[in-house]
């Protein structure tokens, strides 16, 4: 075209790029693999680790790093290889659990919000926004000074205790959407219970919008174990978790450990890290549309 | 409509107060080392009997809750047991640190978010774009207090650039560049923690608004993309984002005194760590009560933006 | 004369919007239903017919009147606590959507045993899977759909599987609402047979709810016109057809198309217009069992 004229709403497109599909794009294949290996090992630690993460060898306390103890040994003379393995078990088991709790309620008051009459949606909704308002900490703070000393069990009692807001917000919307549809009505006139109607024909119609939110919780209890013990509220130093030997850390400061601080530290953040890509994967598996592009601005 | 706010503004108020004083008064622990100290391990059992009767502890549960209240209500929240004066004066001592911080870091955050997210905007799936968003991904899993921990070993144990707790050096608490250095540290572990979650945010807004028509309307006007940003698409966004910032203040305030309490630094969540240790409970109680007003207040705010912004939502009694 | 299995007695019902606006759904309707027999409503749409049905069927509360099954006062809460497993057992409902009103999260298999399973009673045929896969083949589906998930099916097969639930618990009152309304027209017929069908082996007594008029002429045993909430003449099905006394009524039978284009243009369409109904609620009987509201 030299003659000067150009035909109009004829262009030159570029050659579609052809990428291959492949079944791993897009997926966090890296992160489930890591979890799987990290949560395995914890599971059967008992297989590989070379040392009692119990036992203390006050012989060679504040060891660094070496053939014998891989990741070193702490203050008291503990392995810290075979405590990660050890310790991450109540770790992921606290934060299993503190997930599970906070689930539970979330979708209980999250149903009993959406399902039941005005006054007790308003009540709940108040209530919800109390529970808000204290930041998480302090909540946790007065929870654990009510419960006295902590344990496993009691931990995952109060992180799940809360942070069950932001399921129940959830699980109320979409119950409120949900509860007027006739399948809800038709169970109701057959004459099915509150827990019938929340479990079997509620929860799987959005389980897929909280399991997000769920995988994410597993990720802050963990969060809030390590940290809650990293300041002396949580597990006492004999419950080995990856929170408890991170509060060893001011005689690590004095000495300059840094293995003490460290390495519990980049597990517990590779931890964290893997839930964190697996929960993202999940959000953006449920709504397709979460990354909207932007073709005006190119 | 604002008088029906007010109301449940008090209602929240009031169920806070209800809720905190009921959990701190049934928490184990025998009240009457709250007051007295160890003086209380001490007495006979006519002195506890007589404490007891003087303090009011023998009253049922509500009505010490009134008197509790009507004495709050007057700037009275008893004594702090570990500091042996009045709670107010003790969280008035400490509150300038936690406001310096806190506000510092929120207003930081709040800047810092919008730039980033705006460039991940712009530069959407380029490399700049995927290289913050994996920074920031890894950087919001990282432990407050872990990242405290590093910094601290990094930077002040290790380099000895910079102090590694509280908020001045004796003796300086007037000069302000001393100040400002025993900052930086807890002032960037919380802006780094918090950052990337509103950045995140920003893009994802930004991104929508970038899809829409009116933008392809102004750059068919022939607008740059700085001026259609800063013209067309922050005035639409700024509002939401701006009670987005108001919602998210109980998370700020939380990562400042999980950081505080790291660094020592002489705020008011340093304080509510050592009242939850020590069991000092009138302190721990009037801590929550002020921390679950300014929430409360900025929750309020969010709704009045958000009803600006969107008068449907005013048909939404609870958003 | 047979017995009488459903009474309506001045229903109302409003449905409230806000605190000011309230829209009168029902208004003082009263009828009857006996055994094993098939009543028709029609009615165009927001003439109430579903909202009716909903009352009947403990969904929403009537504003006032009574709903008598079986002589129980069905919102009487002490009465329905007492008789509840045989409300909630015999009276069966089928909605218009198949689509919405089966859990799209449950297989076919699971959504007919649930009622059974509900009240904890044992399968007739052994198995759940035995009684549903029973179910299934009474309303005409093969036993490959047990372990299908309802947006697998068709309308038509969704529609059927609603009604093998309620067959499940062998009713005795079947309160169909519009279910052939989203269906195709060709699979409308099967439908109405397979009621027709359904309804002469088992004896249940059926509301059948619709908007076609020909459909309720071939289906049904009686029939109540509605508008506006309100029941305008109720009769045999014969009697109303040949014999419409409400101006209502005649101009929605006149409406009916005739097959054939020559008397079809002949035929002057009765005008009824919403100002011409002067409702004083006052009933008469034009003949033996035929009532006027007028």
């Amino acid at each position: 075209m030299d003659n000067g004229f150009v035909l109009a709403g004829i262009r030159p497109l570029p050659a579609p790029r052809c990428e291959k599909e492949t079944w791993y794009k897009g997926r966090p294949v890296l992160s489930f693999c890591l979890f799987f290996l990290i949560a395995a090992g914890c599971l059967f630690c008992e297989a590989f680790i070379p040392k009692d993460p119990t036992f203390m060898d006050f012989y060679h306390a504040n060891t660094a790093p070496n053939s014998e103890f891989w990741f070193g040994t702490d203050t008291m003379g503990r392995d810290i290889f075979s405590m990660i393995w050890y310790g991450g078990r109540i770790s992921l088991l606290i934060g299993l659990l503190g997930a599970g709790i906070s689930a539970f309620i979330g979708i209980l008051l999250g149903a009993i919000s959406g399902l039941g009459p005005e006054w007790l949606d308003g009540l709940l909704m108040r209530f919800t926004e109390l529970f808000l308002s204290i930041p998480n900490l302090l909540l946790v703070l007065l929870l654990q000074a009510f419960l006295g000393e902590a344990d496993v069990w009691s931990l995952s009692f109060v992180i799940g205790v809360t942070s069950w807001t932001n399921i129940a917000k959830v699980v109320r919307t979409e119950v409120r959407q949900l509860r007027g549809c006739e399948y809800v009505i038709a169970a109701r006139c057959a004459g099915a219970g509150f827990f019938r109607i929340v479990f079997i024909h509620l929860l799987p119609n959005f389980f897929a919008s909280i399991l997000f939110m769920a995988v994410m919780n597993i990720r802050s209890a963990v969060s809030a174990e390590a940290a809650l013990s990293f300041l002396g509220l949580g597990l006492p130093l004999e419950v080995i978790s990856w929170g408890s030997m991170l509060s060893l850390s001011e005689q690590a400061f004095l000495s300059g450990l840094w293995w003490l601080i460290l390495i519990p530290g980049v597990f517990l953040i590779m931890t964290l890290l893997c839930i964190t890509n697996i929960g993202n994967y999940i959000r953006k598996g449920k709504s397709q549309t979460v990354s909207p592009q932007s073709p005006h601005l190119r | 409509m604002i008088g029906k706010k007010i109301a449940a503004f008090f209602f929240s108020m009031f169920l806070l107060s209800m809720a905190v004083f009921s959990v701190a008064r049934l928490a184990p622990g025998d009240a009457l080392i709250s007051y007295y100290g160890d003086r209380a391990e001490r007495m006979t059992a006519e002195e506890r009997v007589w404490a007891e009767e003087k303090l009011g502890l023998r009253d049922s549960l509500l009505v010490q809750y009134v008197r509790w209240l009507e004495n709050g209500l007057k700037g009275d929240f008893g004594i702090s047991y570990k500091y042996k004066t009045g709670v107010l004066q003790v969280i008035g001592n400490r509150m300038e640190n936690t406001l310096l911080l806190g506000g510092t870091g929120f207003l930081l955050i709040f800047l810092g978010a919008l730039g980033l997210g705006s460039i991940c905007a712009l530069t959407e799936n380029g490399w700049m774009d995927r290289w913050i968003c994996r920074v920031g991904t890894i950087s919001s899993c990282i432990p407050e207090f872990w990242m405290a921990l590093v910094a601290i070993l990094v930077f002040a144990v290790n380099l000895g650039w910079l102090p590694s707790s509280g908020a001045y050096d004796i003796g300086k608490s007037e000069d302000v560049p001393n100040r400002i250095l025993h900052l930086i540290l807890p002032l960037s572990v919380v802006v780094v923690q918090h950052v990337w979650y509103y950045a995140y945010m920003v893009r994802n807004q930004l991104l929508k608004e970038l899809g829409a028509e009116y933008v392809l309307l102004a750059k068919s006007k022939g607008l740059r993309k700085g001026k259609i940003l800063c013209r067309h698409c922050f005035p639409n966004m700024i509002p939401s984002y701006l009670s987005l910032m108001a919602i998210s203040i109980p998370h700020i305030l939380g990562g400042t005194y999980l950081v505080e309490a790291v660094f020592s630094y002489p705020g008011l969540g340093t304080l509510a760590y050592e009242s939850a240790r020590y069991h000092d409970y009138n302190l721990l109680m009037a801590l929550c009560l002020l921390s679950g007003f300014v929430v409360i207040l900025c929750n309020l705010a969010a709704q009045m933006i958000n009803e600006k912004i969107d008068p449907r939502m005013k048909e939404q009694t609870y958003g | 004369m047979r017995d009488e299995l459903l009474a309506v007695e001045n229903l109302t019902y409003c449905f409230r919007h806000e605190k000011h606006i309230a829209i009168q759904a029902v208004d003082n309707l009263s009828f009857q239903i006996r055994e094993g027999e098939i009543l028709g409503l029609v009615g165009e749409s927001g003439s109430g017919k579903s909202t009716m049905a909903r009352c009947i069927m403990n969904i929403y509360r009537p504003e006032s009147g009574r709903i008598l099954y079986q002589g129980i006062d069905v919102w009487n809460p002490k009465e329905f606590r007492r008789h509840k497993r045989l409300l909630q057992t015999s009276r069966q409902f089928i909605f218009q959507d198949s689509s919405s009103s089966l859990n799209p999260k449950q297989t076919v298999e699971q959504i007919i045993a649930e009622p059974l399973k509900i009240h904890g009673q044992k399968p007739e045929r052994g198995t759940f899977r035995g009684e549903a896969a029973f179910q299934l083949n009474q309303v005409g589906l093969g036993e490959e759909c047990l372990d299908q998930y309802p947006n697998q099916l068709s309308g038509g097969m969704r529609q059927r599987v609603a009604i093998a639930r309620a067959l499940t618990m062998k009713p005795r009152l079947l309160v169909a609402d519009e279910p052939i309304a989203s269906l195709d027209v060709s699979i409308q017929a099967q439908m109405i047979n397979l009621l027709k069908r359904l309804q002469k082996e088992h004896g249940f007594s059926m509301l059948f709810i619709a908007h076609d008029l020909a459909v309720v002429h071939y289906l049904c045993d009686r029939v109540g016109v509605m508008y506006q909430g309100k029941l305008l003449e109720l009769g045999p099905v014969t009697e109303v057809f040949e014999n419409p006394c409400h101006t209502y009524t005649k101009s929605l039978i006149g409406a009916i198309p005739i097959p054939d284009p020559r008397l079809e243009r002949a035929r002057v369409l009765p005008e009824f217009e919403k100002e011409n109904l002067e409702w004083r609620g006052q009933k008469t009987e034009v003949s033996f069992g035929h009532f006027v509201w007028r």
